[in-house]
């Protein structure tokens, strides 16, 4: 249940991001990308303000909410591992760190736990190809990650054990 | 200024696209996503035609989106553009499943439609007519959202609208019927939101939504004093031009 | 080779690779430590200079430090190694020798990264810059000759005088279409109607390639001066850089640099005492690969959903908002500055007839030395991977080279020898792209390969026209199967069939080059398609429903590393004998068959 207090902060963010940007459409995606780093996904009461703002349908502005890969609808959790599943970390088994982590976690990229802590992504190249296979959880980098390594950092960030079972 | 389809010299004005042309001199080229009311899509493809160009060659272009130059010369139908057809036909029945315009089309270019797995109940060929047809006659609630084999055509968060007005503009439109509308108890069910329906006042059948109404209300700035279904509405006007030729 | 190492002048500059690679690697904490102890140190007379540069290119080596005048590059360091440093070279003049690169052949230490094969067959013009200077100081941009190019179009040449210069350079665009640059901008120019926007493609998005990334990150003036120089042919006033938001080193410098140049009058009213105005607006991508297509990037600037359109009329006519307009990719703007200060003839007696210049590419999968490379055009792919890029690692045997990502093609063993240009590869099935070169050896499933590649694609076609969607639907689901062992030979007409749909049929490039990596692997690896369908064996040990593993007993040494690195713990043995893989338990990632030093695994 979200609380009336955070509403009202929600709706005060929203308003101070979109008061950052003229009302035009070519600001749509900025305005996007602000709301998507503050609350880690596209409040619906946001889409619905910057259709408003800048005055076109919101069919216009959910289409491109969900265009465009940067964007998520639904709040992803607290830590996010973004697993590179370009080229150059495919070839050298990132389907397999996918796997893992689904052992670990229970999900499977695009899902977030039940609790809201982890979610998984891939991402098609992070340009790191020299490091491959490459993950990412938030904003830490790690390079060339073995099968063995996923449940190292699951735990760094308080994370499961095995089998998709809450260790807490 | 003049163009040549398939050997044949045909006038065309600048700004055209080919279809258009074709359509006017009754040249027949297949289309899914090309209505006359809207620009061109090239977003089927079935269109695809040759032309020839000022050196000499020959390049495939979609016809519902190419303009027309002076002395074009257009070719509608070859073993090329035949291939690109059946294979599109192909796919296009193998994703539509459920949609008997789309097998029956399959059937027309003797192709055996390529089943895609999870499409069973599939009857929308993504043609878009819904969308462009939701944003000229209706209010835009209608978008082809996510996008590469995700793509669908959705209303925002796929729940009704608020700002739908029931018109079902979108499934008159479609060609393959996969836009469900629900008539019953006097209501209308269409993209998750329910609607009333209001009678003709002259033949009693069940023919708007009052939001319907009020849309061409304040588009008009006009009262609409009558309701009348479109069948009754024409009757009426003919009646008074009737009266005043007399 | 002497022990200790007289190191000459006094040092004043110290460079800490901080490209994405060597950050990954803890470059940060490196430049961090060096600061730390720099700071108010009593042992220093001149405090030396510090530096945080951008991509060197060599990320497998990373952490880089170079230290100059001396040209001292130091490799993989760590934190803990920075008092060493100090110690020995900043205050005695000594090598650390065991920082140094060493040369796998002649076993030598190598003083500089410079005098190494990696480096020598370079030739830098695009990333002349990167690594060289701190880019987030317009100032180390200016020193090394920056901004001097625009000057000297404004101040003496005509805007065709520019046309003519890039025309006879014979610049090609480097995002992969290899349209002539100079032929663009003429057209452009050549459209009366105003305002003209100008439009840097930033949003690098093949799988598998980060030339852009490294340029952006390592030298964002050279794009500013380059469209700052396409400005003033145009008579443009506006101009946008397009660039994924998820590379924020880029986004951050990009817009640092923006900002530095208004305030030097590089950007603004009257640049430079001159009647050109012209600014620039940066555009963070969404995350989408067909928006490096022009017209759907277009779309996207618009604030649509990048969805493409046809392009019978070109946006150097109708684009931006309607308007005539210039689109190039990243490394082009890199390139028209050296044109300029150079000269065209310079720039064109480099590389071939058809494509003069170099060319970035991103050097990864199996090989030693992953990185960045920038070679003359016309370089042959064996050169590329053999004497710049030290082979395929760990005695494996090299199988296929991918280029120009997914739109391009997989080129085997026998083709090693052809010339990397834009019209060479392209007549191979492949094509140069936008630079990515990704090597691949024996572990690597060219069938699944094909499919990575089609199945990245249905989740990045925009979804707009049928051919592209239902096309690529079609090769995923026939590709899947035979990955499963439940194709059929039948299949592979019908991958043919469709694919030759798609390449005549589809809306923008992204579809009609989308069957490239099903029809290269077709053409040069069928037997291995043929593997999957008729034996239901994956030869390489890739697909896990016709995979299994086993350990050869006469080659296993009982060296531990597969049961180590087995997610598992599907493998058995103790130390220094024979192991076993226990079946039931194995998921086939082939782990255990990468690592095996003794080639012991095998694939049944």
């Amino acid at each position: 249940m979200v609380k009336v207090a955070d509403e009202a902060k929600m709706l005060a963010d929203i308003r101070e991001i979109l008061d950052n940007y003229p009302p035009e459409e070519r600001y749509i995606l900025a305005v996007m990308q602000d709301m998507q780093k503050r609350f880690n996904y596209l409040p619906k009461a946001g889409l619905r303000m910057l259709a408003f703002y800048v005055g076109v349908p919101l069919s216009r502005v959910y289409a491109m909410a969900s265009f465009y890969k940067a964007f998520s609808l639904t709040p992803k959790g607290q830590y996010v591992f973004r697993v590179c599943d370009g080229t150059a970390c495919h070839i050298k088994g990132s389907e397999t760190l996918i796997e893992q982590l689904y052992k670990c976690l229970g999900i499977r990229p695009g899902e977030t736990t039940p609790d809201g802590r982890f979610s998984i992504e891939t991402v098609n190249c992070l340009g790191a190809c020299a490091l491959a296979p490459v993950v990412v959880v938030n904003d830490r980098v790690y390079a060339k990650v073995m099968p063995g390594d996923v449940e190292k950092i699951i735990r760094e960030y308080g994370g499961y054990a095995h089998e998709g079972k809450n260790e807490d | 200024m003049k163009i040549m389809i398939d050997e044949r010299e045909v006038m065309a004005y600048p700004g055209e696209a080919i279809l258009e042309v074709c359509r006017r001199e009754n040249i027949f080229i297949p289309t899914l996503c090309y209505h006359p009311a809207f620009k061109g899509q090239g977003a089927c493809r079935m269109c695809m035609v040759e032309i020839i160009d000022s050196r000499g060659q020959r390049k495939l272009v979609a016809s519902c989106t190419y303009p027309v130059s002076d002395g074009l010369k257009v070719i509608t139908s070859s073993e090329k553009i035949r291939k690109i057809r059946k294979t599109l036909a192909m796919l296009i029945a193998g994703r539509a499943q459920a949609s008997p315009f789309a097998q029956k089309m399959a059937g027309e270019y003797e192709v055996k439609p390529f089943f895609f797995k999870g499409f069973e109940n599939e009857k929308c060929i993504l043609c878009r007519l819904c969308v462009n047809a939701c944003e000229e006659m209706g209010s835009a609630v209608l978008a082809a959202v996510s996008r590469g084999v995700d793509k669908r055509i959705e209303t925002p968060y796929a729940e009704g609208a608020e700002e739908c007005i029931g018109c079902k503009a979108c499934a008159e439109i479609c060609p393959t019927g996969a836009i469900e509308v629900k008539e019953e108890n006097g209501q209308r069910i269409i993209w998750h939101k329910t609607f009333d329906l209001i009678k003709c006042e002259s033949c009693g059948r069940e023919f708007a939504t009052p939001e319907q109404i009020r849309f061409i209300e304040d588009k008009t700035g006009r009262k609409i004093e009558k309701f009348l279904c479109e069948g009754c509405r024409k009757r009426q006007t003919a009646e008074v031009i009737k009266e005043f030729s007399v | 080779m002497k022990e200790k190492m007289k190191i000459e002048s006094s040092v004043n500059k110290i460079m800490v690779c901080c490209g994405t690679g060597c950050t990954a690697n803890g470059a940060r904490q490196v430049l961090a430590a060096f600061m730390d102890r720099l700071k108010d140190n009593p042992d220093f007379a001149v405090v030396p200079v510090l530096k945080a540069t951008g991509c060197n290119g060599w990320c497998e080596k990373g952490p880089i430090v170079k230290i100059m005048p001396q040209d001292i590059s130091y490799c993989h360091v760590k934190a803990e190694d920075v008092d060493e440093i100090i110690e020995k070279t900043l205050l005695k003049g000594e090598l650390v020798k065991r920082l140094l690169y060493r040369d796998p052949v002649k076993k030598e230490f190598v003083t500089s990264i410079h005098q190494t094969d990696f480096y020598r067959k370079q030739h830098k013009i695009a990333l002349r810059n990167i690594g060289e200077i701190d880019p987030g100081s317009i100032d180390d941009y200016i020193e090394r000759g920056g901004y001097k190019a625009l000057e000297k179009v404004l101040k003496e040449m005509t805007p065709d005088e520019v046309i003519e210069e890039i025309l006879k350079s014979g610049l090609r665009g480097r995002g992969g279409g290899g349209f002539p640059t100079g032929l663009k901008w003429q057209a452009c120019k050549n459209t009366p109607r105003f305002p003209k926007y100008i439009i840097c493609n930033g949003d690098e998005g093949d799988p598998g390639a980060f030339m852009d990334r490294s340029i952006m990150e390592g030298d964002p003036h050279t794009i500013i001066e380059g469209m700052l120089i396409c400005a003033y042919v145009l008579n443009a006033e506006k101009g946008f850089i397009y660039v994924r938001d998820e590379y924020d080193l880029a986004v951050k410098y990009l817009g640092q640099a923006i900002l530095d140049a208004r305030e030097r009058g590089f950007l603004g009213e009257n640049i430079l005492g001159s009647n050109l105005c012209f600014d620039i607006e940066l555009v963070r991508g969404g995350g989408a690969f067909v928006c490096g297509e022009e017209t759907a990037l277009i779309k996207s600037i618009e604030g649509y959903p990048g969805e493409p359109h046809d392009k019978y009329v070109f946006p150097t006519e109708k684009g931006l908002w309607g308007q005539p307009t210039v689109i190039n990719n990243v490394e082009t703007w890199a390139n028209i500055p050296v044109i300029i200060l150079h000269g065209a003839e310079k720039f064109a007696s480099l590389g071939t007839e058809g494509s003069p210049g170099t060319k970035v590419f991103s050097l990864v999968g199996k090989v030693v030395n992953t990185g960045l490379v920038e070679v003359p055009m016309g370089i042959t792919l064996r050169e590329i991977i053999y004497e710049i890029g030290g082979g395929v690692p760990e005695g494996r045997q090299f199988k296929a080279v991918q280029t120009g990502g997914p739109s391009g093609g997989c080129i085997p063993a026998s083709h090693l020898d052809l010339k990397v240009d834009f019209d060479t590869l392209t007549r191979e099935g492949s094509m140069m792209g936008s630079g990515g070169i990704i090597v691949m050896d024996d572990t690597t499933c060219m069938v699944e390969v094909a499919r990575y590649y089609t199945n990245f694609l249905a989740g990045e076609s925009c979804g707009k026209c049928t051919p592209c969607r239902e096309g690529i639907r079609a090769l995923v689901e026939i590709l899947t199967r035979i990955c499963k062992g439940e194709g059929e030979l039948s299949d592979l007409q019908l991958l043919r069939d469709i694919s030759e749909v798609m390449q005549e049929a589809s809306l923008c490039a992204l579809g009609r080059t989308a069957p490239n990596p099903v029809l290269s692997t077709l053409r040069f690896f069928e037997d291995e398609y043929i593997a999957h369908i008729v034996d239901k064996r994956c030869p390489a040990g890739v697909c896990p429903a016709l995979t299994t593993f086993y350990i050869d007993p006469e080659l296993c040494t009982g060296c531990t590393l597969c049961k180590r690195n087995c997610p598992v713990d599907a493998i058995k043995g103790e130390a220094k004998k024979k192991h076993e893989i226990i079946e039931d338990k194995c998921i086939r990632c082939g782990e255990c068959y990468r690592r095996c030093r003794f080639k012991a695994v095998k694939v049944r």
